[in-house]
């Protein structure tokens, strides 16, 4: 079960990091919202957890958050490295609450929930304001996206 | 540089006795273009920086030998774009060659608030493929995010399918060209998954558009302070359209047979209908993995990913040359300059050259897709699309065989559905597999190639095929007769009967008529019929010949010559 845990707190560290990393270069309006859409997804789960879980601090080892920044594509002044560290830790002690539970008699679930009949049939829907999208776009070259070209560091 | 190559080949006495041998191909078309030391001048030192250059000419019948004493080790992923016609996690129409960026959504745009819905014809071909490549399908599969930063896919991660795949563990079945010695080969799966692909990637360059060779597979660690601004150009047209990933075990071992396995996947999606296999429009991607190793060595060598083959026989070449460019540094005691990496393979030069190094561990962090549910599959289901399955090629391949086809014949019918249809269609209305198989391959596969049509644009439908044939076989028209109206056939369309009546094809069978003519031949050319009773027997065909014409063709050849012979040599 620890392996399963640590799985989900991969996971939820480069999260954590790309709100971080939205927040930080909040340019466009989109990326500040995308901020809010992460939290909003990710707090209820968050909450869930402690609720379930009996207490009990993390064994798991301190985030290495020039690591993670490395990995989630960020640059951080070594102030934020500092004001980050603990709040990730908050985040990773969480999780860490998880590992106290007793899982041996539960079947491993691969989802939380399991609904059925949940795909759609191919049928074709254009999104009608596709306008709006393209104007959004910070650099929009028609009918291309202009994006800064990305060279290997060497 | 040159000389030492050359320096090093003395050493090597095992591989080479001349330089050109290393690369040579059984027939001699490709051949290594190094100068002898002998020749060499200061200027072409300097032209000469790559070492190894193949001649692309006639590249697609061609064998190469990898030299002795050395092993390659081949693995191919290939990416299969599915023709469903919406994206794989929403509705935006997957249409390709329409106008950048006019397929999308606030989904495959990555917008907030947004959320992927799973298309039910993606999982519908993935188990179709799954089946069809003897793969075990999962019952309970799932998707998962897959980290990866690169504009054409604005998320910042592709939806993948990770440790859960849909189908694991098949396998394929083949044959090999007759040209290449033949033979049956069976290639294992290692997996099949579902995702998604990205959109594409444009530079601008002196105003023409390049695309970038990127994807989600790419093993690299990009850092994103290295955003320099250029202006390279999105189209996202592509983003979110289903892709399955088909991953073989490393069973090929040059480059004719990873080709061969590519070209069977091409046909395999294309009779399950789920893909177009089209490798110029990019729906079938192949990157292949190359190490090579000494015969007696059991750990595999570093091994190399090729991309960039936009073709069968850049499949084959890009590997030959891989192979031949590993064994080179292997045998020169230069094998640690064979490095994980990525390289192009470059169409004008027919070389591959470095993409990227590997800068450190690929780093996906993975995890699960909390968008989306669980993907379960049940028996019935599974069992529903198995029993719909249309007869695959390798069935095919081994039915035509037992009609006593050659080997020939079953590869090239069995090679496009549309062709082995045709066929079908026209043994089932009772024609000689044989002699459908001669027509298909011989008159009418040369009308295609010449007037560029496809099997389906041919105006002869089977059953006037199969009429064809029958008034050939029943004598009513001759084998030459035949032919002349098939090509009218081919371009005008219309029935074989309409056409023999319109022009009065039947064939002169009657012993009377025939015997009329001959006589009327005799008569008129009694210098020749003197001379053919003296002694000179050539001038039988002469009046074959102007039988038939009197005929219009329409004599019964072997009637004709027995009625003629018997005639010719009967006293006065």
């Amino acid at each position: 079960m620890a392996s399963r845990t640590s799985l989900m707190l991969r996971g939820l560290s480069p999260y954590y990091c790309c709100c971080c990393f939205f927040n930080l270069s909040s340019r466009s309006s989109s990326s500040s919202s995308k901020l809010f859409f992460l939290g909003k997804n990710s707090n209820p789960t968050i909450r869930y957890c402690s609720t379930k879980a009996t207490g009990g601090a993390s064994s798991l080892p301190p985030p290495d958050v020039t690591h993670l920044a490395k990995t989630a594509r960020i640059s951080l002044a070594p102030n934020e490295v500092e004001e980050f560290a603990p709040k990730i830790q908050q985040v990773i002690d969480w999780f860490g609450q998880l590992q106290v539970v007793d899982l041996d008699s539960v079947e491993p679930a691969i989802r939380a929930e399991s609904l059925h009949e949940n795909a759609r049939e191919d049928i074709p829907e254009t999104f009608e304001n596709r306008e709006a999208i393209r104007t959004s776009v910070p650099s929009y070259d028609d009918p291309y996206i202009k994006v800064p070209k990305v060279l290997n560091k060497e | 540089m040159a000389s030492t190559f050359f320096r090093t080949i003395q050493t090597h006495p095992f591989l080479l006795l001349h330089p050109t041998a290393v690369f040579r191909r059984k027939n001699g078309v490709l051949r290594c273009t190094m100068r002898s030391t002998q020749t060499q001048t200061p200027t072409q030192e300097k032209q000469q920086s790559p070492q190894i250059k193949f001649s692309p000419q006639n590249p697609n019948k061609t064998f190469y030998e990898i030299p002795k004493g050395y092993e390659a080790i081949i693995g191919i992923e290939t990416h299969v774009q599915l023709s469903t016609l919406t994206k794989a996690f929403c509705g935006c129409p997957c249409n390709y060659g329409s106008q950048p960026n006019t397929s999308i959504c606030p989904v495959c745009m990555g917008l907030p608030g947004a959320l992927p819905v799973l298309n039910s014809k993606v999982i519908e071909f993935a188990v179709k493929l799954g089946l069809a490549l003897n793969c075990k399908l999962s019952l309970n599969s799932k998707f998962d995010r897959k980290q990866y930063f690169y504009p054409d896919l604005p998320k910042g991660y592709q939806i993948s399918q990770f440790d859960m795949p849909i189908a694991t563990g098949g396998y394929i079945d083949l044959d090999l060209p007759v040209e290449f010695g033949g033979g049956h080969r069976r290639f294992g799966i290692t997996r099949v998954h579902m995702e998604e692909d990205a959109g594409k990637l444009l530079h601008s360059e002196n105003g023409d558009y390049s695309q970038e060779i990127t994807s989600p597979t790419l093993q690299y660690v990009f850092c994103s302070f290295m955003l320099i601004f250029r202006g390279s150009m999105v189209d996202l047209n592509r983003a979110g359209v289903p892709l399955l990933e088909i991953v073989s075990e490393p069973d090929m071992r040059n480059g004719m047979e990873a080709a061969e396995y590519a070209a069977e996947l091409q046909r395999l999606v294309r009779y399950l209908g789920v893909s177009n296999g089209n490798m110029q429009e990019g729906s079938l991607r192949c990157d292949v993995n190359v190490s090579i190793r000494p015969v007696e060595q059991e750990k595999f060598g570093t091994k190399v990913e090729i991309k960039n083959l936009n073709s069968f026989s850049a499949v084959n070449r890009a590997i030959d040359f891989e192979i031949s460019r590993q064994v080179l540094l292997h045998s020169q005691g230069q094998g640690d300059q064979i490095v994980q990496e990525t390289r192009l393979w470059e169409e004008g030069s027919q070389e591959t050259f470095t993409m990227r190094k590997k800068e450190g561990l690929a780093d996906y962090r993975y995890f699960p897709e909390p968008d989306l549910p669980e993907v379960i599959l049940t028996k019935e289901y599974v069992n529903s699309i198995r029993n719909t399955l249309p007869e695959l090629p390798e069935m095919k391949r081994r039915r035509y065989e037992k009609m006593d086809l050659s080997m020939q014949d079953v590869l090239y019918l069995a090679n496009d559905i549309n062709v082995a249809d045709y066929f079908d269609a026209t043994i089932a209305r009772g024609a000689d597999a044989k002699l459908v198989a001669n027509w298909i391959m011989g008159d009418i596969a040369a009308y295609m190639k010449n007037e560029k049509l496809s099997i389906n644009d041919v105006k002869l439908k089977p059953d006037e095929l199969a009429k064809l044939i029958a008034s050939i076989k029943s004598g009513t028209i001759s084998g030459k007769i035949g032919k002349e109206i098939l090509f009218e056939l081919l371009a005008k369309g219309g029935t074989v009967k309409g056409l023999i009546d319109e022009k009065d094809l039947v064939q002169a069978i009657d012993p009377v008529e025939i015997g009329k003519m001959v006589d009327k031949v005799l008569s008129d050319n009694l210098k020749q019929l003197e001379q053919y009773r003296g002694g000179k027997t050539k001038l039988q065909g002469f009046f074959t010949g102007q039988v038939m014409k009197i005929s219009k063709g329409k004599a019964s050849p072997g009637l004709l010559n027995k009625i003629l012979l018997e005639k010719l040599n009967a006293k006065n």
